[in-house]
């Protein structure tokens, strides 16, 4: 048997690459959808106070920083979960069920 | 189908723990965004200010410290149990 051929994916049992990439397409609408109405959600109980006539400059200011405050937040307790893996290794093992 | 070489196979198997460990990390940020942001977000301002800083430290912290806390209870539990 003859293993060189299956580099490159091509072994991994051949996926038409057309549909492959309508299939990544798709998968990233759908998490982009996902990430709209779950950020939706939040920034609406943050900013939005009295719904009135219209949406106002500083409802819409708001959550113009509500998205990239999130986006911050994210990347806060990213960095902060790497330390912390970093300096205490067990906990990892105590998350993962 | 083509068998996969013990090569091959390690590799795979590397990939797919490598893959696994990252969807975990990201459902782990996930939940501490929904934890978090609640209690240390009010109202977004134009930059994460120190405060929000120091609250979200502390409350990745302060869970994190909680989870050890009851994973080694139940442990010793668990331990005494079997004796």
């Amino acid at each position: 048997m003859d293993s060189s051929s299956s580099s490159s994916g091509a072994g991994l049992g051949a996926v038409d690459p057309q549909l492959q990439h309508f299939i990544e397409v798709e998968t990233q609408k759908q998490r982009f959808q996902q990430l709209v109405h779950q950020m939706t959600e939040l920034c609406w109980e943050k900013c939005m106070d009295k719904p009135g006539p219209k949406l106002d400059s500083r409802a819409e200011a708001c959550f113009v920083n509500c998205v990239e405050r999130f986006i911050d937040t994210s990347q806060f307790i990213l960095n902060r979960l790497e330390q912390t893996q970093k300096s205490k290794p067990v906990f990892s093992e105590s998350l993962s069920d | 189908m083509a068998e996969l070489g013990e090569a091959d196979e390690a590799e795979l198997q590397r990939l797919v723990a490598a893959e696994q460990q990252k969807a975990q990390f990201t459902a782990q940020v996930h939940h501490f965004m929904e934890l978090c942001w609640d209690k240390c977000v009010e109202k977004p301002g134009y930059r994460l200010d120190s405060r929000t800083e120091n609250s979200l430290s502390s409350c990745v912290d302060c869970f994190i410290d909680t989870t050890l806390a009851i994973t080694g209870r139940f442990a010793q539990i668990v331990q005494k149990g079997g004796q």
